[in-house]
C-alpha cells in the first residue's frame, strides 16, 4: 500500500466526520476557466482549459478514485485476463448521445481506434501496446494488447480517452468539423453556448443516464485573463469555484478569509504534478554530475514551497511523485544544504561560466521561483542569467535544447510508465517536443529497468524495479526535482461533491450539488 | 549689462517655480541612481527578511520587504539607475535615429523629405505599444531590446520636430550665406541649422524620457521587462499579484515613477519657458 | 476635395499593405509558432501531432508563399482564420470590437469633453487657485502610470467600497434585457472608461491651457479687445475657435487609437476587448488574429488621420489642401 498525501488522509478523515447531507437539485455553477480553451471537443484538443470543460460534455469508459482505483462510468464492469492481454469492458446501456442517437460499443471502437489514434499524440503511445479493439455487440468492448502492460488500466480516463460520437465524425476531416463548435458528448451537461472571451454555458442533459444526475441546473464557464480579476469575481461572488491555478498563490491566504469558502487540494493524484529544473545533460557545466549535486542542494525549497506556493504540494523527494503508484519514501535525500552544493561545486569543473536559467513562463508565482532560485545558485557560487521568455519562446528554446537550466513541469498519470519514464529513457531523446528526455540524461541500464518494469505482470516485481530506479537517478541527479505541487481548487462550502475523484474537476461536475 | 544666452535662459527657468522643484526632485533621483548602489552595495534579489513586512517596522529594512523577503529599499535604488537609464538612453537612441530623419528630410525636401516622412508616418501607423510588444515578443526581453524596442516607437515625433524647425531654418539668411561660402551640406546641417533647433529638441527630449521611463514600466507590468535587472516598473509588475495583500509594494515604486515623471515634465514645462524663442520675444 | 481624399486613399491603401508584411515578418521572426505553443499546451506531444498541427494551420508552406497567401487574402478583405480558436478572424474581432469601440469612446468623450472644459476654464484664471489646482492634477494624471490608477481604482470602488463591479463586461449569467442590460454595461464601463480616459484628459487639459493662453496673446485678440467686446465672447469665438486646431490634431491621434491602444485597460480590468485579443495572440503565435487587429488598427488610424484633415479644413478654412 503507497501512502497517502496528509492532505489526502484529512479530507478523508473530514468527510467520515461529516454529517450525511441529502443532495439537493437546482443552482447554477459559476467556475473560472483558464485560459480560454481553443475549442471543446477534447481528442482535437488537450490543453487544459478544453479537458476541464469537456468533463462535463464528454465522457470516457472509467474514472479513477483518488487511490487511482478505476470506478464506472460509461462501462459500468470490466474485467482483465489472468495472462494480462485482455481487457473487457461492459457499457451501460441506453445512454444517449446529446443529439438522441444512442450510444454503443462502435462509438468506443471508433472513437479508440480510428479517431484518437490520429488526433491523440499521449493515447498514441499506450496504443501500441495494444493488438486489436473490437465490439462483440453494441454494449461490449473488448481490447487485446499484445504484451502484458500493467499501466493500461490507467488510461480510461476522460482526458486521454474521451469517447466521441461516431456518427457526426465518421469520414470528416475532424479539425475541421462543423459540428466542432456545438460538441455532441454522453456526458451530464449539454453545451448551450459560447461567448468568446466572456463564459461557456452549459445546460443539465435532461437524458442523463444515471438518475437524478447531474444535481445542478446549469454550468458556467466564466473566461476572466487575469489573475487579479479572478479573484475579484471570487469575492464579489460573480464565481462559487477557483479551480487550480486560477489565482496566483499569494492570493490564497486572503482568500481563504472569506467567509463560507473552502479549499482542497484533492483531484490531482491521477495526474501528479511534479516541478522540476531541466538540466542541459548534453552540453555546458550541467553535463557534469557533480555540479548537478550541487545545483540539486543549493535550492532551498522548502523556502519556495512556503513563500511562492502559499505552503501547498510537497517539497519532492523522488523523480515520482507520492502520489503516483511505486513512490517510494525511503530514498537518500536531496534537501537543501548549501554546504554541501559548494563542496560538490568544488568537486566539479564548473570555472564560473554563467548559466542561462529558462523561467516557466506561467505567471508571477514561477517568475519568483526562478528569482529564488537565481539566488540560491548565486550563493553557492554559480553565476546565472534569467532568460525572458514567453510560452511559445520557451517551448522554441527547450525544444532545441538551448539552456542550461529549464524550469518545467509534468503530469505523471497515475503510473511511472506513463508519464515519468519519457523523461529519463534515451530512445525519447529528440529535438523538437519540451516534453520527451530534454535534459538529454543517458543510461542504458536503467532504461533496461524502465522497459522491464512495464511489462512486469506483477505489482511488486514492478515496486522492485521502480524503487530502484528512483535510487539511481537520485544518484545522477539527471534534473533537480522540485515540488509536487498543489493546485488547490476553492470553493463556496456549500457545493458539496464537487471534486471525488483523482482527476478532479476535469471529471466534470456531474455529483456535485448545492446546499441552498 | 551684457549676458551669455545660456544665463539668460537659467533665469527664466529658475523663475518657474515648478522646474526648480522638478530639478531638485531630478538632482535626488540622479543622486540616488549613481551612488546608491555604491552605499546599497547589496543585490536587490537577495533575500533578507521575512516576505510582505510592512514599512516601518524594522529599522534594517525601512520600506519593509516582498514577496520573497527582498529589502524594497534596495530595489528602489538599484532600480532609479536602470529606470533612469532606459529612460535616458531610449530617448538618445530615439534622437540618432529621429534627428537625422527630421534634418534630411527637411534640409532636402523633395522626394527625399517625401520618402523620408513616408516612413515616418508608416511607424506613426502602427499603433506603438502592440508595436513595441511584437518586438519584445521576437526578441525577448532584455535591457538591450528593451531600450531599443521604446526608441524604435518614440522616433517618429523627433523626425516631425526636427523636420519643421529645418524646414523654418533653412529659408534663414546665414543659412543661404553658409551655402554660398561653399560648405557641404552635412557640414551646415551639424554646424548652422541643428544648433538652432536644439532648444525644442531638448524639451522634447525631457518629456521623452519621461515617456520612456512610464512606458518601460507598463512593459515590466505585462511581463515584458528584463528580469535581470532591477527597475521600479518591474518592481510594481512584481507586487500586481500582491496589490490586495500588499499595497505598498506597488505603492512605492509607483510614487518613485510619479516623482520622477513629475519632475521631468516640470523641467520640460520650464526648458519650453526658458528656451523657446517665441516667449524669449515677447519678454524682450 | 474629392481628388485629395482619393489620392489619400490609393496612399492609405499602400501604406496598410506595407503594415502588413512588416507585421508579418516580424511576427514569424518571433520564436515558436503557433503549432508548438498548442502542442505545449496539450503536455504532450509528438512529432506526427506538430506536423498535423502544421499542415492544417499551412505553416509547412514556405515563408514567401505564406505571405502571399495572406496578402491576397487581405486584399479581398479576408483576414483568414485564427488557428487557436478555430474561426475566422473577422468573426473574432467583430465579435471583440463593440466592446473595445464602447470603451474607448466613451474614455475619448469623457476626455475631450473633461479635458477641453477644465482647460478652457484653467486659462481663463490663469495664474489664480483655481488654474493651479487643474494644472497640477493635469500634470499628476499625466505622470502616473495608467496600470497602476486602473489597479488602484479598482481597488478602491470595487473592492474596498464595493461600488461598481471591477472587471468584466456585464453581469454573467444575469441574462439581462433591453435597458436593463445596457445599464448593466454601463456600470462595468464607468472604471475602465474613467482611468483609460483620465490619462487623455490630463493632455487635453494641458494642451487647451497651453493653446488659450497662446492664442489670446496673438495679435487678433489684442484687436478683438480694442474693439470693446465682451470677454466672454473674446474667450468663445476667437480664442477657443483657434486654440482648438491642435486639440483637434490630438483628438484625432487618439480616435486612431481607438482600437489598439487599450491593451493595459482590457487587460487590468478584464474587457472582452481588442485589445486583449492582440495580447493573447501575440503570446500564442496566433499570426491571423494578430494581423487583423493590425490591420484594422491601422485602417482605423489612417481613416481618422484623414478625417483631422478634413475637420482641419472645415474649422479653419485658411488652411488649403495640398497635396
Amino acid at each position: 500500500m503507497k501512502p497517502l498525501l496528509p492532505s489526502l488522509a484529512l479530507a478523508f478523515a473530514m468527510a467520515a466526520t461529516a454529517p450525511a447531507l441529502a443532495q439537493q437539485s437546482g443552482g447554477t455553477l459559476n467556475m473560472v476557466v483558464q485560459p480560454e480553451p481553443p475549442g471543446l471537443v477534447v481528442g482535437i484538443w488537450q490543453n487544459a482549459p478544453t479537458q476541464m470543460v469537456a468533463g462535463d460534455i464528454f465522457e470516457s469508459l472509467l474514472r479513477y478514485d483518488t487511490d487511482l482505483q478505476p470506478m464506472p462510468s460509461l462501462a459500468h464492469d470490466w474485467s482483465i485476463s489472468e495472462d494480462g492481454l485482455t481487457y473487457t469492458f461492459h457499457l451501460h446501456e441506453g445512454v444517449k448521445w446529446h443529439d438522441g442517437e444512442d450510444f454503443t460499443a462502435h462509438d468506443v471502437v471508433y472513437s479508440v481506434d480510428v479517431f484518437l489514434r490520429e488526433t491523440h499524440p499521449r493515447l498514441r503511445a499506450s496504443l501500441v501496446h495494444v493488438d486489436s479493439i473490437e465490439a462483440p455487440d453494441d454494449h461490449t468492448v473488448v481490447f487485446t494488447l499484445n504484451q502484458p502492460f500493467g499501466p493500461f488500466i490507467g488510461v480510461f480516463e476522460v482526458g486521454t480517452m474521451p469517447i466521441l460520437p461516431r456518427h457526426i465524425y465518421e469520414g470528416t476531416d475532424y479539425a475541421n468539423n462543423p459540428m466542432n463548435a456545438t460538441p455532441i458528448g454522453t456526458g451530464p451537461f449539454r453545451f448551450n453556448a459560447w461567448r468568446q472571451g466572456s463564459y461557456i454555458h452549459l445546460v443539465r442533459n435532461e437524458d442523463y443516464y444515471l438518475e437524478g444526475r447531474p444535481f445542478v441546473d446549469e454550468v458556467y464557464y466564466h473566461v476572466i485573463p487575469d489573475a487579479a480579476s479572478r479573484a475579484v469575481a471570487f469575492e464579489t461572488g460573480v464565481v462559487d469555484v477557483l479551480p487550480g491555478g486560477s489565482v496566483e498563490y499569494f492570493d490564497i491566504e486572503r482568500i481563504m478569509a472569506l467567509p463560507n469558502t473552502c479549499i482542497t487540494d484533492a483531484g490531482w493524484e491521477y495526474f501528479g504534478p511534479l516541478s522540476w529544473l531541466w538540466l542541459n545533460n548534453h552540453e555546458g557545466p550541467m553535463a557534469d554530475v557533480n555540479a548537478r549535486r550541487a545545483v540539486m542542494h543549493a535550492l532551498d525549497r522548502e523556502f519556495m514551497r512556503d513563500a511562492l506556493w502559499a505552503g501547498r504540494g510537497e517539497v519532492a523527494t523522488s523523480p515520482l511523485s507520492s502520489s503516483t503508484r511505486f513512490f517510494d519514501d525511503d530514498l537518500p535525500s536531496i534537501a537543501y544544504d548549501p554546504d554541501l552544493a559548494r563542496e560538490y561545486l568544488e568537486a566539479s569543473d564548473y570555472d564560473g561560466q554563467t548559466l542561462n536559467l529558462l523561467p516557466l513562463p506561467y505567471g508571477e508565482t514561477w517568475q519568483r521561483a526562478a528569482e529564488v532560485t537565481r539566488q540560491n545558485l548565486m550563493d553557492v557560487g554559480f553565476n546565472v542569467n534569467l532568460v525572458a521568455t514567453d510560452v511559445a519562446g520557451w517551448n522554441q528554446r527547450v525544444s532545441d535544447w538551448d539552456f542550461d537550466l529549464a524550469f518545467t513541469f509534468l503530469y505523471q498519470y497515475g503510473d511511472p510508465a506513463l508519464g515519468v519514464a519519457r523523461t529519463y529513457v534515451e530512445s525519447n531523446i529528440a529535438q523538437g517536443s519540451p516534453w520527451n528526455n530534454v535534459a538529454g540524461y543517458r543510461n542504458p541500464e536503467l532504461d533496461a529497468m524502465w522497459e522491464a518494469s512495464a511489462v512486469s505482470p506483477s505489482d511488486a516485481e514492478r515496486q522492485e524495479i521502480y524503487s530502484e530506479l528512483q535510487r539511481r537517478l537520485i544518484e545522477d541527479v539527471p534534473n533537480a526535482w522540485l515540488h509536487e505541487l498543489g493546485f488547490p481548487t476553492i470553493y463556496r462550502c456549500n457545493i458539496h461533491d464537487l471534486v471525488t475523484t483523482g482527476i478532479g474537476l476535469n471529471d466534470g461536475t456531474r455529483d456535485a450539488w448545492i446546499e441552498q | 549689462m551684457s549676458r551669455s544666452p545660456l544665463a539668460l535662459a537659467w533665469r527664466r527657468f529658475a523663475q518657474n517655480r515648478g522646474a526648480v522643484v522638478g530639478l531638485a526632485i531630478l538632482l535626488v533621483v540622479v543622486l540616488v541612481a549613481v551612488l546608491g548602489p555604491t552605499l546599497m552595495p547589496q543585490s536587490p534579489w537577495r533575500m533578507v527578511g521575512r516576505p510582505f513586512l510592512p514599512p516601518l517596522t524594522d529599522a534594517a529594512l525601512p520600506l519593509g520587504t516582498d514577496a520573497v523577503g527582498r529589502d524594497v529599499l534596495t530595489g528602489l535604488v538599484h532600480g532609479a539607475r536602470v529606470s533612469l537609464l532606459v529612460g535616458l538612453v531610449s530617448t538618445l537612441v530615439a534622437l540618432l535615429i529621429g534627428v537625422p530623419v527630421g534634418a534630411l528630410a527637411g534640409y532636402f525636401g523633395g522626394w527625399v523629405d517625401d520618402a523620408l516622412m513616408r516612413f515616418t508616418e508608416f511607424f506613426q501607423t502602427i499603433p506603438s505599444f502592440a508595436l513595441a510588444i511584437v518586438l519584445l515578443a521576437i526578441f525577448q526581453p532584455s535591457l538591450f531590446w528593451i531600450i531599443l524596442t521604446i526608441a524604435i516607437v518614440s522616433w517618429p515625433p523627433v523626425a516631425r520636430l526636427v523636420r519643421g524647425e529645418v524646414l523654418s531654418l533653412r529659408t534663414r539668411e546665414y543659412i543661404e550665406a553658409a551655402i554660398l561660402s561653399g560648405q557641404t551640406s552635412l557640414q551646415i546641417i551639424i554646424r548652422q541649422v541643428l544648433p538652432n533647433a536644439l532648444p525644442p529638441i531638448i524639451v522634447l527630449a525631457s518629456l521623452m524620457v519621461a515617456t520612456a521611463i512610464l512606458l518601460e514600466s507598463s512593459l515590466s507590468f505585462l511581463g515584458l521587462g528584463d528580469p535581470n535587472v532591477m527597475s521600479w516598473g518591474y518592481m510594481i509588475g512584481a507586487a500586481r499579484t500582491v496589490l490586495r495583500t500588499a499595497w505598498w509594494l506597488s505603492f512605492i515604486p509607483g510614487i518613485a515613477i510619479l516623482l520622477t515623471v513629475l519632475a521631468l515634465n516640470l523641467i520640460g514645462e520650464g526648458l519650453n519657458d526658458a528656451l523657446n524663442p517665441r516667449l524669449q520675444r515677447r519678454e524682450e | 476635395m474629392a481628388r485629395f481624399i482619393l489620392a489619400r486613399l490609393v496612399k492609405a491603401v499602400f501604406i496598410l499593405l506595407a503594415i502588413l508584411v512588416l507585421n508579418f515578418s516580424l511576427i514569424h521572426a518571433a520564436p515558436g509558432d503557433p503549432a508548438s505553443v498548442m502542442a505545449g499546451e496539450a503536455g504532450a506531444t509528438d512529432e506526427q501531432f506538430l506536423e498535423d498541427l502544421r499542415r492544417r494551420f499551412g505553416l509547412d508552406q514556405p515563408f514567401h508563399v505564406q505571405l502571399w497567401i495572406y496578402i491576397k487574402g487581405a486584399v479581398q478583405l479576408d483576414l483568414g482564420y485564427s488557428y487557436r480558436r478555430g474561426m475566422p478572424v473577422a468573426d473574432l474581432i467583430w465579435d471583440r470590437l463593440p466592446a473595445t469601440l464602447l470603451l474607448t469612446a466613451t474614455a475619448f468623450v469623457i476626455s475631450i469633453v473633461f479635458g477641453v472644459i477644465a482647460g478652457v476654464a484653467a486659462a481663463a484664471r490663469q495664474g489664480r487657485w483655481s488654474d493651479s489646482i487643474i494644472s497640477a492634477l493635469a500634470l499628476l494624471f499625466y505622470a502616473t502610470p495608467l496600470f497602476w490608477v486602473a489597479l488602484m481604482a479598482a481597488l478602491l470602488f470595487s473592492v474596498v467600497l464595493g461600488w461598481l463591479p471591477g472587471f468584466g463586461y456585464e453581469t454573467v449569467g444575469a441574462n439581462y434585457t433591453g435597458f436593463a442590460r445596457a445599464l448593466d454595461i454601463g456600470r462595468h464601463l464607468v472604471l475602465p472608461a474613467t482611468t483609460l480616459g483620465l490619462f487623455f484628459t490630463a493632455i487635453y487639459v494641458r494642451m487647451t491651457r497651453a493653446s488659450m493662453l497662446e492664442v489670446s496673446r496673438l495679435d487678433f485678440v489684442k484687436t478683438a479687445r480694442a474693439k470693446g467686446l465682451s470677454p466672454g465672447v473674446i474667450q468663445r469665438r476667437h480664442i477657443l475657435r483657434n486654440a482648438l486646431l491642435p486639440v483637434i490634431t490630438l483628438a484625432g491621434l487618439q480616435a486612431g487609437q481607438i482600437v489598439g491602444g487599450a491593451v493595459l485597460t482590457e487587460t487590468v480590468f478584464a474587457w472582452p476587448g481588442i485589445g486583449r485579443l492582440m495580447f493573447e495572440a501575440i503570446s500564442q503565435r496566433d499570426y491571423n488574429v494578430l494581423l487583423g487587429v493590425f490591420f484594422v488598427s491601422a485602417a482605423m488610424v489612417l481613416l481618422f488621420n484623414l478625417i483631422t484633415d478634413i475637420v482641419y479644413v472645415i474649422v479653419d478654412p485658411r488652411i488649403r489642401i495640398t497635396e
